[in-house]
């Protein structure tokens, strides 16, 4: 897995290529990398899936203790570009009552500002 | 901003801050040139009525009054609606300047009988609607907070008018009785010019709408109300302003029994007119003297340190002295005292504790509420304190003392009433303030336990993952699903199988004969309960035992390639086994396996046996980031059996400050009293690495169990540190002699200071109302100057006073010099800790 980082207006996106699987990693998680950009006063993270082919229980784990440690901080965490399969995983395990999931990176941009 | 030469002079007396001082004299102006003008008028009117009337006729002129105020509220309600603030206050000057110079010419021809009567309800309308201006404008220009700072200045002015007008009223009354309400007209006259600067002045500096308040027609979607019923229908309609008015109408129930003995009391021992309105002038004088000196020296300290419902019951339980005193011993002295003590505190303290009772009332309907309580309830009051005393008009004349002590016994029964009112009404003040701040988020784990199940979740992505790498493997998960009831349809559809794909297991390959396997097709599954029975027989017979553990010996010494599969399957499989199986010894070596799959399913196991000896085995897997949430969740699991064993290595310095913190969070997920308590005396060694992730612990427990106490005592110790410690830092960040690096330097500290923040009040949610603080603590976060307003208002309701004066500094809207001075004054007062 490798995953990416770039600002827009404040929001940090997380490109994330590849599979969130716990073998995959070999030196640094999702969590901790939102964790760093936490400690550094950035609030609204963008987790970017359209290029990520799968998830692991390892990765839902990530997500959501990443989602965990940005609320609680009153930030708010969101993915987008998540593929067919993937959603309607998210939608049977009930993910989707707890996260944000944007079709579109523009539009999930926008609802940061919304939120605002 | 720095502060100007008038600024200087009036922070001696009041806290002002740079920028204020200039609006807030031209209201304390304002206020001195309304009041100047009654502190004629008022004598006047009651020597011109006593004298003509006698003091026996007094209900008749608070009963007409509080009629004639019902119109005059019907009136003016509709006046405010449909004319700017500026006009209706300009004209209402105008009004009763010019109407009280022609007053000045029907006493002066003697002959109207009614005069006085007239001028008593004249007089009354004149100072309820000035005064109730007055209030507005204020709550126009300043914040509830900055109304809160400043009220006893604004009062003063008042007073300080009142003094000077009784006083010129008592030195003019025998030589030039019939000038003085010119003089009052001409005062009246000079405050025009004020008012005009002051809304000139918030045009320029802090512009809002001078349209009348609740008339905006980019907002209003149907036309506003106005009139007598309207405002009463808004008093009527919210909870926390009918206990306002009930408030109200017991205080001035009250000081109608005051004022009817004051005067029965005075009317006796003078009759002489020009001797009547030269005591009035000085008897009201002097009586404005003592809440002149507390209003501008005591109040706002006063409001600070005792906050509203102390101050609240401060006037009644003294009028309730003085009145039971003069109910057994009914002496002149105690008829002035009770004066007095009316006098000084209804005219400073409770007079600024009503208008601060208006803070949490949102602007709308604050405006009609005024109108109806302050206007019109106020001299109704009087009206039903008249009625009350008319029953000395129908019994035989008596005594003054006998009517004395009978009000008395009377206002005795009235006052406890209304220490009842004041203490509800100091409650519902915070729940009303508390009504304005929103709660913005809670805590993530909160939100994600309520809204889904981890577990679940996470086997639903294990089921499918294991579909490509183990047949047996989805087998166990397959079962594992059934077992839980969660093999839903849509679960189904997602993981379904097909027999004949490539199946991988060698666990699979075992117990193959053919082209079946130990694993049904999803569509032939047998019933849960049949299921769960056959496999738990077949797991309980020895012969599966004795076949397990010689394949699982044979699995763990296995060097060549590829084992990581059939140790999962493995590690699962004792997870089905019961927890007194002798297989299960052997997950102990499979949790220290290097591979995080295989750790991973072995967690899982050691969670469902929940076997003591895996304890330590798990603990050790938290510093990992790969096993890290699984070992979290399978600590969990054993809930407070493990928590002393926990709070061992939580306490064990020779661990790994790492390890340590993710057992403070492990600690964080069983919310048990014996959790809290390891944690709190953890906080207690003051290990600044740990005590991030104690307080985040602690405060995840209480915010999930309310129940749970924290020793008091330790966290306000580690409040008052980690206050200090902000103070420091604060110190820092503004230091002119760090200026070299002070880009870097005040990025990180920047950062620290929010983090302090975020600890400080996850600290005061442990021992006060987790709720409040947090609910004020986002909304300061949010920084909209309301929210921010209404949350300190709230934490001035709820905090004691010790930790009140060191949180303050540093959520208060101050400039950073005076933010920094006050941290370095109070630093020098710390605690040695």
């Amino acid at each position: 897995m490798e995953i990416n980082t770039r600002e827009k207006t404040d929001i940090i996106i997380f490109d994330i290529e590849g599979e969130i699987r716990r073998s995959d990693i070999t030196d640094i998680t999702l969590h901790q990398l939102v964790k760093d950009q936490l400690d550094s006063g950035k609030r609204n993270i963008l987790l970017n899936f359209q290029n990520v082919d799968f998830i692991d229980s390892f990765g839902v784990g990530e997500i959501l203790a990443s989602y965990i440690s940005t609320h609680n901080l009153g930030g708010k965490l969101k993915l987008a570009k998540i593929s067919k399969k993937l959603f309607l995983v998210f939608q049977v395990t009930m993910l989707t009552k707890v996260l944000e999931i944007f079709d579109e990176e523009e539009i999930a941009l926008d609802s940061f500002i919304k939120d605002q | 901003m720095a502060k100007n030469p008038l600024n200087r002079i009036l922070s001696r007396f009041v806290e002002i801050k740079p920028g204020e001082e200039f609006i807030a004299s031209l209201l304390f102006l304002y206020f001195f040139l309304i009041m100047f003008p009654y502190g004629i008028i008022k004598p006047v009117r009651d020597a011109k009525y006593l004298l003509e009337l006698g003091s026996i006729k007094l209900p008749f002129a608070y009963l007409s009054t509080a009629i004639i105020m019902g119109f005059v509220i019907h009136f003016y309600s509709k006046l405010q609606v449909k004319v700017k603030r500026r006009v209706l206050i300009i004209s209402s000057l105008i009004f009763f300047a010019v109407t009280c110079s022609v007053s000045r010419q029907f006493f002066v021809r003697g002959d109207l009988q009614w005069m006085p009567l007239a001028f008593w309800i004249w007089a009354n309308i004149f100072i309820v609607v000035l005064v109730t201006q007055f209030w507005i404008l204020v709550n126009d220009v300043f914040n509830p907070r900055e109304v809160k700072r400043l009220i006893g200045f604004f009062g003063s002015g008042g007073l300080l008018g009142g003094i000077l007008g009784g006083l010129l009223t008592a030195s003019l009354a025998r030589d030039m009785p019939d000038e003085l309400l010119l003089i009052a007209s001409g005062i009246l006259i000079l405050s025009i010019f004020v008012v005009n600067y002051i809304f000139t002045w918030q045009r320029k500096n802090k512009p809002i709408t001078d349209k009348p308040n609740y008339l905006n027609k980019e907002r209003a979607k149907e036309p506003a109300k106005a009139g007598f019923m309207d405002c009463f229908n808004t008093v009527r309609k919210n909870y926390y302003l009918k206990l306002l008015a009930v408030v109200v109408t017991l205080t001035f129930i009250v000081t109608t029994f005051i004022d009817y003995q004051s005067k029965t009391v005075i009317e006796m021992k003078v009759d002489r007119p020009d001797e009547m309105t030269y005591i009035f002038g000085f008897f009201h004088a002097g009586l404005y003297v003592v809440p002149f000196l507390i209003s501008i020296f005591m109040t706002s300290n006063l409001i600070k340190s005792y906050g509203i419902r102390i101050i609240l019951l401060l006037f009644p339980l003294m009028l309730l002295l003085c009145f039971g005193g003069i109910a057994f011993w009914p002496v002149l002295g105690f008829a002035l005292a009770i004066k007095a003590s009316d006098k000084s505190l209804s005219f400073s303290i409770n007079q600024y504790i009503r208008e601060l009772l208006y803070i949490p009332v949102s602007p709308e309907l604050k405006y009609k509420a005024k109108i109806f309580i302050d206007m019109f309830l106020n001299r109704f009051a009087k009206g039903i304190g008249a009625l009350i005393l008319l029953i000395f008009i129908f019994l035989p004349p008596a005594k003054w003392e006998y009517r004395v002590q009978i009000v008395s016994i009377i206002a005795v029964v009235f006052i406890i009433a209304w220490v009842f009112a004041n203490l509800k009404v100091s409650k519902e003040y915070t729940n009303t303030v508390k009504q304005k701040l929103e709660m913005k988020w809670d805590r993530g784990d909160k939100v994600v336990a309520e809204k889904m199940d981890v577990d679940y979740t996470k086997l639903v992505f294990d089921t499918i993952d294991s579909r490509e790498r183990s047949s047996v493997l989805y087998a166990m998960h397959l079962f594992d699903l059934i077992k839980q009831d969660k093999l839903t349809p849509e679960v189904r559809k997602l993981i379904s199988y097909k027999a004949d794909e490539r199946k991988v297991s060698s666990l699979g390959g075992l117990f193959e004969s053919g082209e079946t396997t130990l694993v049904p097709e999803t569509d032939d599954m047998l019933s849960e309960e049949v299921l769960g029975k056959e496999v738990k027989e077949i797991m309980s017979l020895d012969v599966y035992q004795e076949v397990m553990k010689g394949y699982i010996d044979k699995v763990l010494v296995d060097e060549t390639g590829d084992t990581e599969t059939s140790k999962m399957e493995v590690a699962k499989a004792i997870g089905l086994m019961e927890s007194d199986s002798p297989l299960a010894q052997k997950l102990e070596e499979l949790l220290e396996d290097e591979s995080p799959e295989v750790s991973k399913y072995a967690i899982e196991s050691a969670a469902r046996l929940k076997r003591r000896e895996h304890v330590p085995g798990l603990i050790y897997k938290l510093p990992n980031p790969l096993t890290r949430e699984d070992a979290c969740t399978a600590l969990e699991k054993y809930g407070e059996r493990i928590v002393g064993t926990l709070s061992d290595y939580l306490g064990d310095s020779d661990e790994d400050v790492g390890l340590r913190k993710e057992v403070a969070s492990v600690l964080a997920r069983i919310p048990v009293q014996d959790s809290a308590d390891f944690l709190t005396w953890e906080l207690a060694e003051d290990n600044e690495d740990m005590d991030p992730e104690l307080i985040d612990a602690l405060d995840r427990i209480r915010s999930g169990k309310r129940a749970i106490q924290v020793q008091e005592e330790i966290i306000k110790t580690k409040i008052f540190k980690e206050i200090k410690k902000y103070y420091q830092v604060l110190i820092k960040f503004y230091d002119p002699k760090s200026k070299a690096k002070k880009v870097k330097i005040s990025e990180q500290l920047s950062k620290n200071l929010a983090a302090s923040m975020m600890n400080i009040f996850k600290l005061l949610g442990l021992i006060y109302s987790h709720e409040d603080i947090f609910r004020a603590y986002q909304n300061i976060r949010t920084a909209t100057k309301d929210s921010v307003d209404y949350a300190v208002e709230l934490l001035d309701n709820i905090l004691p006073k010790e930790i009140r004066d060191v949180v303050f500094p540093l959520i208060e809207d101050l400039p950073p010099e005076e933010r920094v001075k006050r941290c370095r004054i109070i630093l020098k007062t710390f605690p040695k800790m």
